[in-house]
């Protein structure tokens, strides 16, 4: 029993860890927090969810649909609006992304309504078993798509040359200035791929997850526990922190109360926020 | 003007006296957290938590201990004020960003003490306190609270502690090499706007006389406040009063039947006053006298 709840928790913790490294990446590049997060998550998963139960198309084969459609949304959204204001102080780009969410997620509910829809291709139920533990097929797929996102993102960053430009102008704007690398573009790049990863892992949350217009508040909570406890801006502290809140999850309900995250989530963050400010690997960016 | 809506609920309907002690409500509420983000910066995404705090405290001292309204509501905010002390000891050293969200986290656990302690705060079913229904008396009681937060306002813009907030919010590492002792500072001006949105809560909970978890702590209490602070012109004296009594009136009009509607035009106020006029309405009309 113990056993299947640390396996569900671990399931769970790569798709957080997938919608994290978005949150950390826009946040180790640009510096802002952005509320938007959330709204990115919602618009993949409704992404996922139209083009299955209008078109047919099964669920796994939207999410580059889901990513091309998330890239070109993040880039422009950064390109002509956040960029107005990415020299102003922090504030007004919290305040900023905050007006933008409060938008989507309103133009969402005035168009798609609140109810609470579900992707069920037939094969949704199915699951295996494997010693003594139950899994689902779906849980595993995403999972495993989960880690090929967080893995291509990272390969992306470290092996070609736009990835290295948007590493560079992380480490430090005017360094990379000095380089030839002109920081707006890198900026708008660098959101709309933290956009479109953020959209894979709603479209592959929305396989096992409600899709409804108000879901993107919650996983903004998710992300930002775990990029706090992983280190903000460090990507692989984003796959570490997304396992830990899955485990978390996953103890929580089975063994205290589901209507206890936040509390627990908190005071985690309080000690966090205390003892480690730079995640618990001590390598996230700390102003 | 103070003289007259002093006398004002002498002779009007109940929809004007009920209308006018909402409005009295937000403008507390939004100077409440105009004292924290206004002037120091740092922008609180979690404020309705001292609201419902303050709310719940009320209603539970007095439920359950017996102790009279006025008391009742003043433990409320004492308690609001402290836990506001409490929850800023880490999360304001770092910069506002982490504030802001863990903020954000802190008023969704606190939604969720309210709906598990159900043996104290009645959970899920809500908590009814003693009914009162003298409405002319709330909309004293709002009013006091408006003059407390104006009040509270004004010393900080004449004050010796409020030019070191106002430091803080141009420059953190600036205003600490001036010798002002940024940490202490945050943290007090964080009290005492917890405090005040603790009044207003408790004022609110006898006022309603029912507390549900989800209204005491509801998110969008904080987005109000947030964008009506804005909206006027945040770190000034007359923003929030401008921003709440303008909001609270478009809110009357559209939220009845125009819900979502609403809140997207919420959405474009929010990011208008971002890109175009950072100092919100106050700063406009003073940009225009200035530039005569």
């Amino acid at each position: 029993m113990f056993a299947q709840v640390l396996l569900d928790g671990v399931l769970m913790g790569g798709i957080y860890a997938s919608f994290a490294v978005g949150f950390s990446l826009i946040f180790g590049v640009l510096r802002i927090i952005n509320i938007v997060h959330g709204e990115f998550i919602m618009i993949g998963a409704f992404i996922t969810y139209w083009l299955y139960k209008i078109c047919g198309i099964d669920p796994f084969l939207t999410i580059p649909a889901a990513f091309i459609l998330l890239f070109v949304f993040g880039f422009l959204l950064q390109r002509y609006v956040i960029n107005r204001i990415i020299e102003a102080p922090e504030i007004m780009s919290l305040l900023l992304t905050f007006g933008l969410s409060l938008i989507i997620a309103n133009i969402a509910l005035l168009a798609w309504k609140g109810d609470y829809r579900l992707v069920n291709p037939e094969y949704a139920g199915a699951n295996f078993n494997f010693a003594t533990f139950t899994i689902p097929y779906v849980r595993l797929a995403t999972f495993i798509f989960a880690l090929v996102a967080v893995a291509g993102l990272q390969l992306f960053l470290q092996r070609t040359d736009i990835g290295r430009a948007i590493r560079a102008t992380s480490q430090s704007k005017d360094g990379a200035r000095l380089q030839g690398v002109s920081p707006a573009p890198i900026y708008a790049i660098t959101f709309g791929l933290g956009a479109a990863v953020t959209g894979v892992a709603g479209s592959l949350l929305s396989m096992s997850f409600s899709v409804f217009p108000a879901m993107g508040g919650d996983y903004l909570l998710f992300s930002f526990f775990i990029v706090v406890v992983g280190g903000m801006g460090h990507i692989p502290g984003g796959l570490a922190g997304g396992f830990i809140l899955g485990i978390l999850q996953s103890l929580i309900t089975n063994y205290v109360s589901a209507g206890l995250t936040y509390v627990v989530m908190f005071c985690i963050l309080y000690f966090v926020l205390i003892f480690r400010p730079a995640g618990i690997f001590g390598k996230g960016i700390v102003e | 003007m103070v003289v007259l809506l002093a006398i004002v609920p002498i002779d009007i309907s109940g929809y004007w006296l009920r209308l006018i002690t909402f409005i009295f409500m937000w403008i507390g509420l939004a100077g409440s957290i105009n004292l924290i983000t206004g002037y120091t910066g740092y922008l609180d995404f979690g404020h309705v938590a001292f609201f419902g705090i303050g709310a719940y405290v009320t209603g539970i001292v007095m439920l359950k201990l017996g102790i009279p309204f006025f008391p009742a509501m003043f433990i409320g905010a004492v308690i609001s004020g402290i836990m506001a002390v409490v929850v800023g000891i880490p999360t304001m050293r770092l910069k506002g960003a982490y504030f802001a969200i863990a903020m954000l986290v802190f008023a969704e656990g606190m939604k969720q003490v309210a709906l598990v302690l159900e043996g104290i705060t009645g959970g899920g079913n809500g908590l009814s306190l003693p009914i009162y229904t003298n409405y002319t008396f709330f909309y004293y009681c709002m009013f006091g609270a408006v003059l407390l937060t104006v009040g509270t306002t004004y010393w900080f813009e004449r004050s010796k502690f409020g030019f070191a907030l106002m430091a803080i919010r141009e420059g953190e590492l600036a205003a600490e090499v001036s010798g002002v002792n940024t940490f202490y500072c945050k943290l007090v001006a964080f009290g005492i706007s917890a405090f005040v949105a603790g009044i207003i809560g408790g004022i609110y909970a006898y006022w309603m006389t029912f507390l549900y978890p989800g209204d005491a702590f509801n998110v969008l209490t904080t987005v109000h406040m947030i964008v009506m602070a804005f909206f006027g012109g945040a770190g000034t004296l007359l923003g929030p009063i401008i921003g709440a009594s303008l909001l609270a009136i478009i809110e009357e009009l559209l939220w009845a039947e125009f819900r979502y509607t609403y809140l997207i035009i919420v959405g474009f106020i929010v990011v208008i006053v971002v890109l175009y006029i950072p100092r919100g309405i106050v700063g406009l009309v003073r940009e225009k006298v200035l530039a005569k």
